[in-house]
């Protein structure tokens, strides 16, 4: 068991809440909403579940689905004003929204902590652990240190829940309401007269993609147990939105893809120290240039299908 | 005969341009009414205010005796107005089959939950839609095209045949055709003409837009004629031909004095 390196385990933990991110941003971008206030809604979440965690002392899941659901319910409010804005305007109004939010967490200092930020947040690895120890099952019966156990519980949690949110909107972009969305995206008024309730498809598709940057925030918050308002800078949601860029916005598997290569990349490449960020960059303006639709698009999909026909008729 | 469509004194400005002024009329239950004027006539401006992608700043439109104009246009299509459009407006990236499915919309229901979760009753519906949807291709003519192949890949007359069949799924019994045979050779023209008057026969209601005369005056039960916005003409094709305003309209005045 010792080729679980606690490290590597993290970083793949990151690559999953960072896929999560990058789910979020792909719901509204299917309904052609351009929205950098995932980072936002992600502190949102992250904030409501530390803060029921550390000061009700709430069940962690039960703290997760709240902080998920008042992420959600923020995005509606934020996105029925926002209908009203389109393209490059959607991003600015949505990014002042999360630097509103950032500044409420900075200055709420008797709720928040302030840019010190909340600390000693129960951790999901380690409280499943300490469970395990009362229920009498020690890790070292699996030849496992205790870190190796804590870092691959929560690589398992993390795993199963992004599995489950990118099973969720795969299953929904087959559907009646898939169909609405990507009509949305490619022609607002055809869509509407075709019979398409377009306001509330833009909504629901914003308050769901805040939803689940709620979730990745409160799952961010009970992986590191620190979370501060420097955690959910202009800097994420730029991240967020350049994983649906890089990795392709016409399909959800763009940005799980974008996330996960761009997650890994400068941990891959700590061996040239401060050059790598060069090489991120360098990456970005290439792609802009040789594939601007990103990694991943229809025909390379269909590629793949017809080399592994998938189940469906 | 209570009318199926009724305009009254519809008027719409945009700014200072009036597009539209006092346009009263009625159609028919079953019947073809084309409306046809010069480019710029304001047309399509009315099938935008009878649809409700734009609204009108004067008057009412009545749909089966209640007043629609306030509606939603997905509100409108669900009532039972559907229309296609002069440019053609398909989901170009969608495939054939999708483009048809997002029509059927507002004939279905299955939400997020019993989406995601694939309910006995989605799978069901889903199937309906699938079925009406191949359908629907057939009644346009598209049976051979490959349902699963992009939109924006068929040929131009099938992108035409194909928008007919996105309307028709929503299972309008008003169906507004913005020309629909525009760009297209006489065969094309013939196809769709036969097409229409089928959909006539199946007891749809048809307002047509179009240019090209020998297929309204062949098509259409009665005619109403557009000039800047206003009215000029309305009655039975034979009698539209001989119309003194609409010869004026189309072909500019004869002699007389210049103050038309």
């Amino acid at each position: 068991m010792e080729g679980l390196n606690p490290y590597h385990l993290q970083v793949a933990s990151f690559i999953l809440i960072n896929v999560i991110l990058g789910v979020s941003i792909y719901v509204t971008l299917s309904t052609g909403q351009l929205s950098l206030g995932n980072a936002g809604f992600m502190s949102i979440g992250a904030y409501t579940a530390a803060l029921l965690a550390t000061r009700c002392d709430l069940p962690i899941p039960l703290g997760i689905v709240l902080g998920s659901l008042l992420a959600g319910a923020a995005g509606v409010l934020v996105g029925i004003p926002s209908l009203r804005l389109s393209g490059v305007y959607l991003a600015i109004a949505t990014l002042g929204f999360g630097e509103v939010i950032r500044a409420v967490a900075i200055n709420w200092e008797s709720l928040t902590g302030g840019a010190v930020g909340i600390a000693a947040i129960p951790q999901m690895g380690r409280v499943l652990l300490s469970m395990a120890r009362e229920l009498g099952f020690p890790p070292d019966r699996l030849g496992m240190r205790p870190n190796q156990v804590v870092s691959l519980l929560v690589f398992l949690i993390l795993l199963a829940v992004t599995a489950l949110v990118v099973a969720f909107f795969l299953r929904l972009g087959r559907t009646r309401v898939g169909r609405a969305y990507e009509a949305i995206r490619l022609d607002e008024r055809a869509a509407a007269a075709a019979g398409i309730p377009v306001t509330y498809y833009k909504v629901l598709a914003f308050s769901q993609g805040a939803m689940i940057s709620g979730l990745a925030g409160a799952l961010f918050a009970h992986s590191t147990s620190f979370i501060s308002p420097g955690d959910f800078t202009y800097h994420r949601a730029v991240e967020i939105l350049v994983f649906a860029v890089f990795g392709g916005s016409g399909h959800l598997l763009g940005p799980v893809f974008g996330a996960s290569f761009l997650t890994l990349l400068p941990e891959a490449l700590r061996a040239i120290s401060h050059y790598r960020y060069i090489l991120y960059g360098l990456l970005l303006v290439l792609m802009m240039i040789y594939r601007p639709q990103g990694v991943v698009d229809k025909p390379l999909l269909r590629r793949f299908r017809e080399v592994r026909p998938s189940e469906d008729p | 005969m209570s009318p199926l469509l009724s305009l009254d004194r519809i008027g719409k400005a945009f700014g200072g341009l009036t597009a539209l002024t006092g346009i009263t009329f009625r159609v028919n239950p079953g019947e073809i009414l084309g409306v046809i004027g010069p480019n710029g006539a304001g047309k399509t401006t009315l099938f935008n205010v009878i649809t409700a992608l734009v609204h009108a700043t004067e008057g009412e439109v009545y749909f089966d005796g209640e007043a629609i104009g306030g509606l939603a246009p997905h509100a409108v299509t669900r009532r039972g107005i559907s229309r296609t459009f002069q440019n053609i407006r398909l989901f170009p990236t969608m495939s054939v089959e999708e483009n048809v499915m997002v029509g059927r919309h507002c004939r279905s229901g299955a939400g997020v939950w019993r989406g995601v979760l694939r309910t006995r009753g989605q799978r069901e519906e889903e199937r309906a839609i699938r079925d009406k949807t191949r359908e629907l291709l057939d009644r346009v003519g598209l049976a051979g095209a490959d349902p699963l192949q992009e939109a924006e890949s068929l040929p131009y007359g099938h992108q035409r045949r194909l928008e007919i069949a996105r309307a028709l799924a929503a299972e309008p019994r008003l169906l507004l055709l913005d020309e629909p045979v525009a760009g297209m050779n006489e065969t094309e023209t013939q196809e769709v003409f036969r097409l229409i008057k089928r959909v006539q026969s199946l007891g749809v209601t048809i307002l047509l837009i179009e240019h090209d005369m020998s297929l309204v005056m062949k098509a259409c039960d009665r005619l109403v004629v557009f000039n800047f916005g206003r009215k000029i003409a309305e009655g039975t094709p034979g009698t539209i031909r001989d119309d003194p305003q609409v010869i004026e309209a189309y072909l500019g005045a004869g002699e007389g004095p210049e103050d038309a």
